[in-house]
Protein backbone atom coordinates (compact mmCIF):
# COMPACT_ATOMS: atom_id res chain seq x y z
CA UNK A 1 0.00 0.00 0.00
CA UNK A 2 1.54 3.34 -0.89
CA UNK A 3 2.09 5.77 2.01
CA UNK A 4 0.03 8.90 2.24
CA UNK A 5 2.78 11.12 1.24
CA UNK A 6 5.94 10.27 0.05
CA UNK A 7 8.71 13.18 -0.94
CA UNK A 8 12.45 12.42 -2.34
CA UNK A 9 15.27 14.89 -2.42
CA UNK A 10 12.25 17.65 -3.03
CA UNK A 11 13.86 21.41 -4.22
CA UNK A 12 12.28 24.57 -4.35
CA UNK A 13 14.21 28.15 -5.29
CA UNK A 14 12.28 31.30 -5.30
CA UNK A 15 15.51 33.66 -7.22
CA UNK A 16 18.65 33.22 -4.29
CA UNK A 17 16.16 31.63 -1.13
CA UNK A 18 16.13 28.33 -1.42
CA UNK A 19 12.83 27.58 0.41
CA UNK A 20 12.81 23.46 0.53
CA UNK A 21 16.76 21.91 0.50
CA UNK A 22 16.06 18.43 -0.21
CA UNK A 23 12.98 17.16 1.92
CA UNK A 24 12.49 13.38 1.87
CA UNK A 25 9.82 12.28 3.84
CA UNK A 26 6.89 9.46 4.44
CA UNK A 27 3.32 10.14 6.03
CA UNK A 28 1.75 7.03 6.34
CA UNK A 29 -1.82 6.20 5.30
CA UNK A 30 -4.04 6.91 8.83
CA UNK A 31 -1.11 8.46 10.18
CA UNK A 32 -1.61 12.07 12.03
CA UNK A 33 1.77 14.03 10.87
CA UNK A 34 3.35 17.22 12.33
CA UNK A 35 5.31 19.49 10.49
CA UNK A 36 6.51 21.95 12.77
CA UNK A 37 8.77 24.50 12.23
CA UNK A 38 8.97 28.16 12.80
CA UNK A 39 8.14 30.80 10.35
CA UNK A 40 9.54 30.54 7.05
CA UNK A 41 11.31 27.08 7.77
CA UNK A 42 9.54 25.97 4.29
CA UNK A 43 6.35 23.88 6.15
CA UNK A 44 3.70 25.92 3.27
CA UNK A 45 5.89 25.45 0.70
CA UNK A 46 5.96 21.62 1.19
CA UNK A 47 2.17 22.07 1.33
CA UNK A 48 1.99 23.89 -1.74
CA UNK A 49 4.12 21.93 -3.87
CA UNK A 50 1.32 18.45 -3.27
CA UNK A 51 -1.53 20.43 -3.71
CA UNK A 52 -0.36 22.07 -7.13
CA UNK A 53 0.23 25.59 -6.22
CA UNK A 54 3.63 25.64 -6.00
CA UNK A 55 6.21 24.10 -8.83
CA UNK A 56 9.12 22.23 -7.38
CA UNK A 57 12.34 22.55 -8.53
CA UNK A 58 13.41 19.41 -8.63
CA UNK A 59 13.20 15.90 -6.69
CA UNK A 60 10.11 13.81 -6.15
CA UNK A 61 6.63 14.24 -4.71
CA UNK A 62 3.47 11.69 -4.32
CA UNK A 63 -0.04 11.54 -2.82
CA UNK A 64 -1.64 7.71 -2.07
CA UNK A 65 1.15 7.02 -5.19
CA UNK A 66 0.31 9.53 -7.61
CA UNK A 67 2.81 12.29 -8.42
CA UNK A 68 1.38 15.38 -8.28
CA UNK A 69 2.54 17.04 -11.07
CA UNK A 70 2.31 13.70 -13.87
CA UNK A 71 -0.99 12.45 -11.66
CA UNK A 72 -2.30 15.77 -10.75
CA UNK A 73 -5.80 14.87 -10.93
CA UNK A 74 -5.81 12.05 -8.92
CA UNK A 75 -3.82 13.34 -6.47
CA UNK A 76 -5.27 16.39 -5.49
CA UNK A 77 -8.93 14.59 -5.99
CA UNK A 78 -7.54 12.84 -2.27
CA UNK A 79 -6.29 16.32 -0.60
CA UNK A 80 -8.42 18.36 1.36
CA UNK A 81 -6.67 21.67 1.87
CA UNK A 82 -7.28 24.41 5.19
CA UNK A 83 -4.81 26.72 4.31
CA UNK A 84 -3.57 29.55 6.58
CA UNK A 85 -4.79 32.50 4.75
CA UNK A 86 -8.19 32.86 4.22
CA UNK A 87 -8.65 32.95 0.38
CA UNK A 88 -12.93 32.18 0.04
CA UNK A 89 -15.03 32.85 -3.42
CA UNK A 90 -16.66 36.25 -2.05
CA UNK A 91 -19.37 36.33 -4.54
CA UNK A 92 -20.99 33.16 -3.06
CA UNK A 93 -22.86 31.90 0.22
CA UNK A 94 -20.50 29.96 2.33
CA UNK A 95 -22.97 26.51 1.71
CA UNK A 96 -22.38 27.65 -2.25
CA UNK A 97 -19.17 27.68 -1.74
CA UNK A 98 -19.11 24.56 -0.21
CA UNK A 99 -21.16 22.98 -3.11
CA UNK A 100 -18.69 24.09 -5.63
CA UNK A 101 -15.83 23.01 -4.22
CA UNK A 102 -17.23 19.72 -3.73
CA UNK A 103 -18.47 19.28 -7.75
CA UNK A 104 -15.18 20.28 -8.17
CA UNK A 105 -14.39 17.03 -6.68
CA UNK A 106 -16.80 15.13 -9.31
CA UNK A 107 -19.68 15.15 -6.50
CA UNK A 108 -23.14 15.47 -7.99
CA UNK A 109 -24.92 18.72 -6.91
CA UNK A 110 -27.78 16.74 -4.63
CA UNK A 111 -24.81 14.94 -2.74
CA UNK A 112 -22.79 17.58 -2.62
CA UNK A 113 -25.50 20.07 -1.06
CA UNK A 114 -26.25 17.15 1.64
CA UNK A 115 -22.72 17.13 2.23
CA UNK A 116 -22.13 20.73 2.57
CA UNK A 117 -24.98 20.93 5.50
CA UNK A 118 -23.36 18.00 6.69
CA UNK A 119 -19.87 19.74 7.33
CA UNK A 120 -21.34 23.36 8.46
CA UNK A 121 -23.15 21.07 11.25
CA UNK A 122 -20.14 19.75 12.24
CA UNK A 123 -18.00 22.66 12.15
CA UNK A 124 -20.75 24.89 14.19
CA UNK A 125 -21.78 27.04 11.35
CA UNK A 126 -25.12 25.99 9.98
CA UNK A 127 -27.08 28.25 10.87
CA UNK A 128 -24.75 30.81 8.94
CA UNK A 129 -24.90 28.85 5.87
CA UNK A 130 -26.45 31.46 3.58
CA UNK A 131 -24.12 34.49 5.12
CA UNK A 132 -21.03 35.20 2.76
CA UNK A 133 -17.65 34.44 3.83
CA UNK A 134 -17.09 38.38 4.03
CA UNK A 135 -19.64 38.94 6.85
CA UNK A 136 -18.40 35.99 9.35
CA UNK A 137 -16.27 36.64 12.45
CA UNK A 138 -12.91 35.30 12.60
CA UNK A 139 -13.56 32.13 14.38
CA UNK A 140 -15.80 31.40 12.28
CA UNK A 141 -13.71 31.83 9.25
CA UNK A 142 -11.61 29.23 10.83
CA UNK A 143 -14.07 26.73 10.92
CA UNK A 144 -15.43 27.39 7.65
CA UNK A 145 -12.02 26.65 6.11
CA UNK A 146 -11.69 23.47 7.94
CA UNK A 147 -15.54 22.65 6.30
CA UNK A 148 -14.28 23.36 2.78
CA UNK A 149 -11.44 20.92 3.10
CA UNK A 150 -13.82 18.03 4.64
CA UNK A 151 -16.41 18.70 2.42
CA UNK A 152 -14.81 16.60 -0.72
CA UNK A 153 -14.27 14.22 1.88
CA UNK A 154 -10.49 14.09 1.34
CA UNK A 155 -8.41 10.96 2.45
CA UNK A 156 -5.42 13.48 2.92
CA UNK A 157 -6.34 16.37 5.06
CA UNK A 158 -3.54 19.02 5.11
CA UNK A 159 -4.05 21.79 8.04
CA UNK A 160 -2.15 24.46 7.60
CA UNK A 161 -1.60 26.68 10.82
CA UNK A 162 -5.71 25.82 11.39
CA UNK A 163 -5.89 27.20 14.91
CA UNK A 164 -3.35 30.31 14.63
CA UNK A 165 -4.84 33.40 16.14
CA UNK A 166 -7.82 31.51 17.50
CA UNK A 167 -9.33 31.39 21.10
CA UNK A 168 -8.83 28.49 23.17
CA UNK A 169 -12.43 27.09 23.31
CA UNK A 170 -12.29 26.92 19.82
CA UNK A 171 -8.98 25.57 19.42
CA UNK A 172 -9.96 22.71 21.17
CA UNK A 173 -13.67 22.18 18.86
CA UNK A 174 -11.06 21.84 16.59
CA UNK A 175 -8.68 19.70 17.76
CA UNK A 176 -11.17 17.22 18.83
CA UNK A 177 -12.69 17.43 15.00
CA UNK A 178 -9.91 16.85 13.47
CA UNK A 179 -8.75 13.76 16.07
CA UNK A 180 -12.24 12.26 15.09
CA UNK A 181 -11.48 12.29 11.27
CA UNK A 182 -7.91 10.67 12.02
CA UNK A 183 -9.41 7.92 14.12
CA UNK A 184 -12.17 7.25 11.44
CA UNK A 185 -9.07 6.82 8.76
CA UNK A 186 -8.05 10.07 7.51
CA UNK A 187 -4.50 10.88 7.42
CA UNK A 188 -4.08 14.33 8.68
CA UNK A 189 -1.05 16.74 7.74
CA UNK A 190 -0.97 19.60 10.30
CA UNK A 191 1.47 22.57 10.08
CA UNK A 192 2.03 24.56 13.14
CA UNK A 193 4.28 26.65 14.97
CA UNK A 194 2.43 26.04 18.14
CA UNK A 195 4.44 22.90 19.99
CA UNK A 196 1.88 22.37 22.39
CA UNK A 197 -0.52 21.47 19.38
CA UNK A 198 2.16 19.07 17.72
CA UNK A 199 2.76 17.34 21.14
CA UNK A 200 -0.95 16.53 21.73
CA UNK A 201 -2.39 15.38 18.56
CA UNK A 202 0.64 14.43 16.45
CA UNK A 203 1.56 10.46 16.09
CA UNK A 204 5.02 11.54 14.43
CA UNK A 205 6.75 15.01 13.95
CA UNK A 206 9.30 16.10 11.67
CA UNK A 207 11.11 19.02 12.55
CA UNK A 208 11.61 21.31 9.73
CA UNK A 209 14.26 24.13 9.69
CA UNK A 210 15.26 27.06 6.81
CA UNK A 211 13.88 24.69 4.02
CA UNK A 212 15.19 20.90 5.94
CA UNK A 213 13.47 17.98 7.60
CA UNK A 214 15.95 17.95 10.90
CA UNK A 215 14.21 15.77 12.68
CA UNK A 216 11.31 12.69 12.09
CA UNK A 217 10.55 11.20 15.62
CA UNK A 218 7.18 10.84 17.54
CA UNK A 219 6.53 13.84 20.05
CA UNK A 220 7.81 11.37 23.19
CA UNK A 221 10.85 10.61 20.89
CA UNK A 222 11.70 13.78 20.72
CA UNK A 223 11.03 14.67 23.90
CA UNK A 224 12.67 11.14 25.57
CA UNK A 225 16.12 13.06 24.18
CA UNK A 226 16.26 16.17 25.81
CA UNK A 227 17.02 16.87 29.40
CA UNK A 228 15.34 17.90 32.65
CA UNK A 229 16.04 20.38 35.02
CA UNK A 230 16.06 19.85 38.90
CA UNK A 231 15.42 22.56 41.29
CA UNK A 232 16.69 22.70 45.03
CA UNK A 233 16.05 25.08 47.25
CA UNK A 234 18.32 25.15 50.05
CA UNK A 235 18.47 26.70 53.43
CA UNK A 236 21.91 28.48 53.11
CA UNK A 237 22.62 28.34 49.60
CA UNK A 238 26.19 28.59 48.68
CA UNK A 239 27.41 31.02 45.82
CA UNK A 240 29.22 27.66 43.51
CA UNK A 241 27.37 24.63 43.54
CA UNK A 242 28.57 21.80 45.23
CA UNK A 243 30.75 19.49 44.20
CA UNK A 244 27.39 16.71 42.69
CA UNK A 245 27.69 12.83 41.35
CA UNK A 246 28.64 12.44 37.46
CA UNK A 247 25.48 11.22 35.92
CA UNK A 248 24.94 15.22 35.82
CA UNK A 249 25.06 17.33 33.01
CA UNK A 250 25.76 20.97 34.59
CA UNK A 251 24.48 22.52 37.82
CA UNK A 252 24.90 26.13 38.50
CA UNK A 253 23.23 28.62 41.22
CA UNK A 254 20.39 31.31 40.14
CA UNK A 255 18.35 32.84 42.57
CA UNK A 256 19.43 31.27 45.69
CA UNK A 257 18.58 27.86 44.10
CA UNK A 258 20.58 24.98 42.88
CA UNK A 259 19.58 24.69 39.16
CA UNK A 260 21.32 20.67 37.84
CA UNK A 261 20.42 19.57 34.31
CA UNK A 262 20.29 15.92 33.54
CA UNK A 263 18.76 13.93 31.09
CA UNK A 264 16.90 12.14 33.18
CA UNK A 265 15.65 14.18 36.43
CA UNK A 266 14.33 11.31 38.62
CA UNK A 267 17.27 8.88 38.14
CA UNK A 268 19.59 12.02 38.66
CA UNK A 269 18.03 13.33 41.70
CA UNK A 270 18.70 10.56 44.87
CA UNK A 271 22.44 11.36 43.54
CA UNK A 272 22.10 14.95 44.33
CA UNK A 273 20.34 14.49 47.60
CA UNK A 274 23.09 12.57 48.21
CA UNK A 275 25.89 14.85 47.85
CA UNK A 276 24.09 17.83 49.17
CA UNK A 277 23.62 15.71 52.30
CA UNK A 278 27.39 14.98 52.08
CA UNK A 279 28.07 18.96 51.82
CA UNK A 280 25.84 19.45 54.67
CA UNK A 281 23.25 21.40 53.12
CA UNK A 282 19.61 21.55 53.68
CA UNK A 283 17.08 20.69 51.45
CA UNK A 284 14.02 23.10 51.63
CA UNK A 285 12.36 22.40 48.51
CA UNK A 286 12.95 20.28 45.31
CA UNK A 287 10.93 20.99 42.12
CA UNK A 288 11.79 18.62 38.42
CA UNK A 289 10.73 20.06 35.29
CA UNK A 290 10.47 17.49 32.56
CA UNK A 291 11.50 18.63 29.56
CA UNK A 292 9.13 20.45 26.88
CA UNK A 293 9.18 19.87 23.41
CA UNK A 294 9.59 23.30 22.98
CA UNK A 295 12.98 23.08 24.36
CA UNK A 296 13.83 20.10 22.52
CA UNK A 297 13.19 22.13 19.28
CA UNK A 298 15.35 24.77 20.21
CA UNK A 299 17.98 21.97 21.15
CA UNK A 300 17.48 20.53 17.37
CA UNK A 301 17.21 23.83 15.22
CA UNK A 302 19.75 25.37 17.30
CA UNK A 303 21.15 27.00 14.44
CA UNK A 304 17.95 29.11 14.59
CA UNK A 305 18.05 32.82 14.06
CA UNK A 306 16.95 35.03 17.45
CA UNK A 307 13.98 36.35 14.70
CA UNK A 308 12.87 32.34 14.43
CA UNK A 309 13.34 31.83 18.07
CA UNK A 310 11.16 34.38 18.97
CA UNK A 311 8.52 33.37 16.64
CA UNK A 312 8.45 29.75 18.35
CA UNK A 313 8.20 30.93 21.92
CA UNK A 314 5.55 33.31 20.82
CA UNK A 315 3.73 30.48 19.09
CA UNK A 316 4.40 28.09 22.52
CA UNK A 317 2.68 30.58 24.66
CA UNK A 318 -0.17 31.93 22.24
CA UNK A 319 -0.96 28.15 21.48
CA UNK A 320 -1.19 27.19 25.52
CA UNK A 321 -4.17 25.53 26.10
CA UNK B 1 -11.83 9.29 -3.29
CA UNK B 2 -14.44 10.93 -5.63
CA UNK B 3 -12.26 10.77 -8.83
CA UNK B 4 -15.73 11.33 -10.55
CA UNK B 5 -14.51 15.29 -11.53
CA UNK B 6 -10.79 13.51 -12.54
CA UNK B 7 -11.35 11.61 -15.92
CA UNK B 8 -9.98 13.50 -18.13
CA UNK B 9 -11.20 10.78 -20.81
CA UNK B 10 -14.75 12.29 -20.53
CA UNK B 11 -15.59 15.29 -21.57
CA UNK B 12 -17.75 17.83 -19.59
CA UNK B 13 -17.44 16.12 -16.18
CA UNK B 14 -19.59 16.82 -13.23
CA UNK B 15 -16.64 19.30 -11.86
CA UNK B 16 -16.36 20.90 -15.56
CA UNK B 17 -20.29 21.45 -15.19
CA UNK B 18 -20.16 22.49 -11.82
CA UNK B 19 -17.15 25.64 -12.97
CA UNK B 20 -19.14 26.28 -15.86
CA UNK B 21 -22.47 27.16 -13.23
CA UNK B 22 -20.73 28.96 -10.63
CA UNK B 23 -18.70 31.20 -13.33
CA UNK B 24 -22.73 31.58 -15.03
CA UNK B 25 -24.15 32.70 -11.61
CA UNK B 26 -21.36 34.97 -10.71
CA UNK B 27 -22.77 37.12 -13.42
CA UNK B 28 -26.66 36.46 -13.83
CA UNK B 29 -26.78 37.33 -10.12
CA UNK B 30 -25.09 40.69 -10.57
CA UNK B 31 -27.35 42.28 -13.49
CA UNK B 32 -26.55 45.77 -12.42
CA UNK B 33 -22.76 45.06 -12.87
CA UNK B 34 -22.85 42.74 -15.89
CA UNK B 35 -25.97 43.49 -17.73
CA UNK B 36 -27.33 47.28 -17.50
CA UNK B 37 -24.37 48.78 -18.14
CA UNK B 38 -24.61 47.32 -21.56
CA UNK B 39 -28.25 48.34 -22.43
CA UNK B 40 -27.92 51.64 -20.97
CA UNK B 41 -24.50 52.44 -22.91
CA UNK B 42 -26.21 50.86 -26.30
CA UNK B 43 -29.90 52.79 -26.03
CA UNK B 44 -27.44 55.67 -25.85
CA UNK B 45 -25.78 54.86 -29.22
CA UNK B 46 -29.01 54.24 -31.01
CA UNK B 47 -30.74 57.03 -29.51
CA UNK B 48 -28.09 59.22 -30.49
CA UNK B 49 -25.77 58.16 -33.42
CA UNK B 50 -28.63 55.86 -35.19
CA UNK B 51 -31.77 58.20 -34.49
CA UNK B 52 -30.24 61.74 -34.43
CA UNK B 53 -27.06 61.61 -36.14
CA UNK B 54 -28.58 58.72 -38.56
CA UNK B 55 -31.46 60.90 -39.91
CA UNK B 56 -28.53 62.99 -40.84
CA UNK B 57 -25.94 60.05 -42.58
CA UNK B 58 -29.02 58.73 -44.82
CA UNK B 59 -27.70 55.01 -45.70
CA UNK B 60 -24.50 53.33 -45.76
CA UNK B 61 -23.83 50.60 -48.15
CA UNK B 62 -27.63 50.94 -49.35
CA UNK B 63 -29.11 50.34 -45.68
CA UNK B 64 -30.26 53.19 -43.46
CA UNK B 65 -27.75 53.98 -40.91
CA UNK B 66 -29.17 52.86 -37.86
CA UNK B 67 -29.61 49.66 -39.29
CA UNK B 68 -25.46 49.34 -40.54
CA UNK B 69 -24.87 50.31 -37.18
CA UNK B 70 -26.93 47.53 -35.73
CA UNK B 71 -24.34 44.38 -36.27
CA UNK B 72 -21.14 46.68 -35.03
CA UNK B 73 -22.90 47.26 -31.75
CA UNK B 74 -23.41 43.74 -31.15
CA UNK B 75 -20.24 43.09 -31.96
CA UNK B 76 -18.87 45.32 -29.81
CA UNK B 77 -20.94 44.84 -26.40
CA UNK B 78 -20.45 41.18 -27.26
CA UNK B 79 -16.70 40.76 -26.92
CA UNK B 80 -16.07 43.63 -24.42
CA UNK B 81 -18.49 41.54 -22.05
CA UNK B 82 -16.94 37.99 -23.07
CA UNK B 83 -13.38 39.33 -22.88
CA UNK B 84 -14.12 41.44 -19.48
CA UNK B 85 -15.75 38.18 -17.79
CA UNK B 86 -13.18 36.03 -18.32
CA UNK B 87 -10.28 38.18 -17.31
CA UNK B 88 -12.12 39.80 -14.51
CA UNK B 89 -13.00 35.93 -13.28
CA UNK B 90 -9.74 34.80 -13.60
CA UNK B 91 -7.59 38.13 -11.63
CA UNK B 92 -10.46 38.37 -9.73
CA UNK B 93 -9.99 34.96 -8.23
CA UNK B 94 -6.24 35.36 -8.30
CA UNK B 95 -5.86 38.52 -6.43
CA UNK B 96 -8.24 37.04 -3.90
CA UNK B 97 -6.60 33.51 -3.79
CA UNK B 98 -10.06 32.20 -3.85
CA UNK B 99 -8.73 30.42 -7.71
CA UNK B 100 -6.61 28.36 -5.63
CA UNK B 101 -10.11 26.37 -4.51
CA UNK B 102 -10.52 25.72 -8.18
CA UNK B 103 -6.68 24.81 -9.04
CA UNK B 104 -6.35 22.58 -6.30
CA UNK B 105 -9.40 20.58 -7.45
CA UNK B 106 -9.04 17.41 -9.71
CA UNK B 107 -10.15 19.43 -12.63
CA UNK B 108 -7.94 19.01 -15.75
CA UNK B 109 -6.34 22.05 -17.22
CA UNK B 110 -8.35 21.74 -20.16
CA UNK B 111 -11.60 21.42 -18.28
CA UNK B 112 -10.80 24.72 -16.23
CA UNK B 113 -10.39 26.42 -19.25
CA UNK B 114 -13.21 25.47 -21.29
CA UNK B 115 -15.30 26.42 -18.46
CA UNK B 116 -13.62 30.08 -17.88
CA UNK B 117 -13.91 30.34 -21.86
CA UNK B 118 -17.20 28.92 -22.66
CA UNK B 119 -19.23 30.29 -19.34
CA UNK B 120 -17.56 34.15 -20.86
CA UNK B 121 -18.31 33.41 -24.08
CA UNK B 122 -21.96 32.69 -23.22
CA UNK B 123 -22.26 36.10 -21.58
CA UNK B 124 -21.02 37.74 -24.69
CA UNK B 125 -23.64 35.68 -26.61
CA UNK B 126 -25.94 37.16 -23.80
CA UNK B 127 -24.73 40.73 -24.09
CA UNK B 128 -25.51 40.58 -27.93
CA UNK B 129 -28.71 39.45 -27.53
CA UNK B 130 -29.97 42.24 -25.51
CA UNK B 131 -28.21 44.76 -27.83
CA UNK B 132 -30.47 43.34 -30.91
CA UNK B 133 -32.99 43.16 -28.58
CA UNK B 134 -32.44 47.06 -27.49
CA UNK B 135 -31.97 47.56 -31.63
CA UNK B 136 -35.46 45.69 -32.03
CA UNK B 137 -37.00 48.59 -30.02
CA UNK B 138 -35.60 51.53 -32.40
CA UNK B 139 -35.88 49.21 -35.91
CA UNK B 140 -38.41 47.27 -36.63
CA UNK B 141 -38.26 44.30 -38.29
CA UNK B 142 -34.62 43.48 -37.32
CA UNK B 143 -33.72 41.38 -40.34
CA UNK B 144 -31.53 38.41 -40.40
CA UNK B 145 -30.85 36.99 -43.52
CA UNK B 146 -27.81 34.57 -43.04
CA UNK B 147 -28.75 33.11 -39.74
CA UNK B 148 -26.17 30.62 -39.57
CA UNK B 149 -23.81 32.65 -40.28
CA UNK B 150 -24.71 34.95 -37.29
CA UNK B 151 -24.62 32.39 -35.15
CA UNK B 152 -21.25 31.39 -36.51
CA UNK B 153 -19.59 34.17 -36.50
CA UNK B 154 -21.24 35.05 -32.64
CA UNK B 155 -20.21 31.63 -31.33
CA UNK B 156 -16.46 32.89 -32.73
CA UNK B 157 -15.42 35.56 -31.58
CA UNK B 158 -16.87 35.42 -28.68
CA UNK B 159 -15.20 32.60 -27.63
CA UNK B 160 -11.92 34.10 -28.96
CA UNK B 161 -12.21 37.19 -26.88
CA UNK B 162 -12.95 34.92 -24.27
CA UNK B 163 -9.66 33.16 -24.81
CA UNK B 164 -8.26 36.22 -24.80
CA UNK B 165 -9.38 37.38 -21.56
CA UNK B 166 -8.24 34.21 -19.83
CA UNK B 167 -4.38 35.52 -20.99
CA UNK B 168 -5.30 38.84 -19.92
CA UNK B 169 -6.49 37.16 -16.33
CA UNK B 170 -3.62 35.62 -15.85
CA UNK B 171 -1.26 37.86 -17.17
CA UNK B 172 -2.45 40.71 -15.34
CA UNK B 173 -0.39 41.91 -12.07
CA UNK B 174 -2.96 44.17 -10.83
CA UNK B 175 -6.73 45.86 -11.63
CA UNK B 176 -4.85 48.73 -14.04
CA UNK B 177 -3.64 46.30 -16.37
CA UNK B 178 -7.42 45.45 -17.30
CA UNK B 179 -8.47 48.95 -17.48
CA UNK B 180 -5.71 49.31 -20.01
CA UNK B 181 -6.21 46.33 -22.12
CA UNK B 182 -9.77 47.23 -22.50
CA UNK B 183 -9.67 50.86 -22.79
CA UNK B 184 -6.32 51.07 -24.95
CA UNK B 185 -6.31 48.14 -26.90
CA UNK B 186 -9.69 46.33 -27.49
CA UNK B 187 -11.67 49.81 -27.53
CA UNK B 188 -9.38 51.54 -30.44
CA UNK B 189 -9.65 48.29 -32.03
CA UNK B 190 -13.07 48.01 -32.50
CA UNK B 191 -13.70 51.80 -32.95
CA UNK B 192 -11.33 51.59 -35.70
CA UNK B 193 -13.27 47.84 -37.22
CA UNK B 194 -15.95 49.60 -39.16
CA UNK B 195 -18.65 49.83 -36.56
CA UNK B 196 -19.86 53.38 -36.91
CA UNK B 197 -18.66 53.55 -40.68
CA UNK B 198 -17.90 51.46 -43.76
CA UNK B 199 -14.23 50.99 -44.35
CA UNK B 200 -14.96 51.70 -48.24
CA UNK B 201 -15.98 55.23 -47.51
CA UNK B 202 -12.15 55.79 -45.89
CA UNK B 203 -9.57 56.90 -48.41
CA UNK B 204 -7.64 54.49 -49.89
CA UNK B 205 -4.59 53.66 -47.86
CA UNK B 206 -6.41 53.79 -44.50
CA UNK B 207 -9.00 51.03 -46.44
CA UNK B 208 -6.07 48.82 -46.70
CA UNK B 209 -4.68 49.62 -43.27
CA UNK B 210 -7.91 48.92 -41.61
CA UNK B 211 -7.97 45.22 -43.28
CA UNK B 212 -5.41 44.22 -40.85
CA UNK B 213 -7.31 44.66 -37.83
CA UNK B 214 -9.23 41.76 -37.54
CA UNK B 215 -11.94 43.57 -35.66
CA UNK B 216 -13.25 44.57 -39.57
CA UNK B 217 -13.79 40.74 -40.24
CA UNK B 218 -15.85 40.33 -37.10
CA UNK B 219 -18.26 43.24 -37.41
CA UNK B 220 -18.05 42.21 -41.38
CA UNK B 221 -19.06 38.68 -40.45
CA UNK B 222 -22.14 39.51 -37.75
CA UNK B 223 -23.53 42.06 -40.32
CA UNK B 224 -23.37 39.68 -43.39
CA UNK B 225 -25.61 37.40 -40.94
CA UNK B 226 -27.71 40.51 -40.32
CA UNK B 227 -27.92 42.40 -43.52
CA UNK B 228 -26.36 39.87 -46.13
CA UNK B 229 -23.70 40.62 -48.77
CA UNK B 230 -24.85 43.66 -49.94
CA UNK B 231 -24.20 45.55 -46.37
CA UNK B 232 -20.63 44.39 -45.94
CA UNK B 233 -16.68 45.43 -46.86
CA UNK B 234 -15.09 41.98 -46.85
CA UNK B 235 -17.21 38.48 -48.13
CA UNK B 236 -17.93 36.18 -44.69
CA UNK B 237 -15.99 32.74 -45.44
CA UNK B 238 -12.55 33.16 -45.30
CA UNK B 239 -13.02 35.82 -42.32
CA UNK B 240 -15.13 32.69 -40.24
CA UNK B 241 -12.01 29.95 -41.26
CA UNK B 242 -9.50 32.35 -39.94
CA UNK B 243 -10.99 33.09 -36.41
CA UNK B 244 -12.34 29.93 -35.87
CA UNK B 245 -8.29 29.05 -36.16
CA UNK B 246 -7.82 31.44 -34.49
CA UNK B 247 -10.11 30.34 -31.78
CA UNK B 248 -8.23 27.05 -31.36
CA UNK B 249 -5.20 28.77 -31.12
CA UNK B 250 -5.86 30.74 -28.30
CA UNK B 251 -7.71 28.25 -26.30
CA UNK B 252 -5.03 25.93 -26.73
CA UNK B 253 -2.72 28.61 -25.61
CA UNK B 254 -4.90 28.85 -22.76
CA UNK B 255 -4.30 25.44 -21.53
CA UNK B 256 -0.49 25.43 -22.00
CA UNK B 257 -0.36 28.09 -19.92
CA UNK B 258 -2.58 26.40 -16.78
CA UNK B 259 -0.79 23.58 -17.58
CA UNK B 260 2.44 25.99 -16.90
CA UNK B 261 0.79 27.36 -13.68
CA UNK B 262 1.16 31.13 -15.58
CA UNK B 263 0.03 33.47 -13.00
CA UNK B 264 -1.53 30.67 -11.21
CA UNK B 265 1.60 28.80 -9.60
CA UNK B 266 4.70 30.22 -7.78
Amino acid sequence: MPSAIETEDLHKQYGDVHALKGVSLEVDEGEFFGLLGPNGAGKTTFINILVGLVAKSSGHAEVFGYDVEDDYQMARDAIGLAPQEFNVDRFFPIREVLVHKAGYHGVPKEVAVERADRVLKEVGIYDKRDTRFHFLSGGMKRRFMLARAMVTDPDLLILDEPTAGVDVQLRHDLWQLIERLNSEGTTILLTTHYIEEAEQLCDRVAIVDQGEVVEVETPDELMSRGSDTIYVTLRDPPETPPELEDDVLDAGMRDGDLVVRAEHGGRSLPGVVRSLDRAGHEILDVEIRRTTLEEVFVEVTDSLGDEALDDVREGFEEGAP
Amino acid sequence: MNIGGASASIPFTTGFRTLMRREILRYIRRPRNTFMPPLITNVLYFSVFGVILGERVGTVLGVEYILFLLPGLVVLGAISNSFENSSFSIFHGRWNEYIHATVTSPLSYTEMVLAYVLSSALRGVIIGVLIALVGAVFIRPVPVEHPVYLVAFMAVITTLFAALGVIGGLWARDFDYLTVMNQFILRPLVFFGGVFYSIRELPRTWELVSLLNPMVYMVNGVRYGFLGPEAVDVGPNVALVVLTTATVVVVAFDIYLFHRGYGLTE
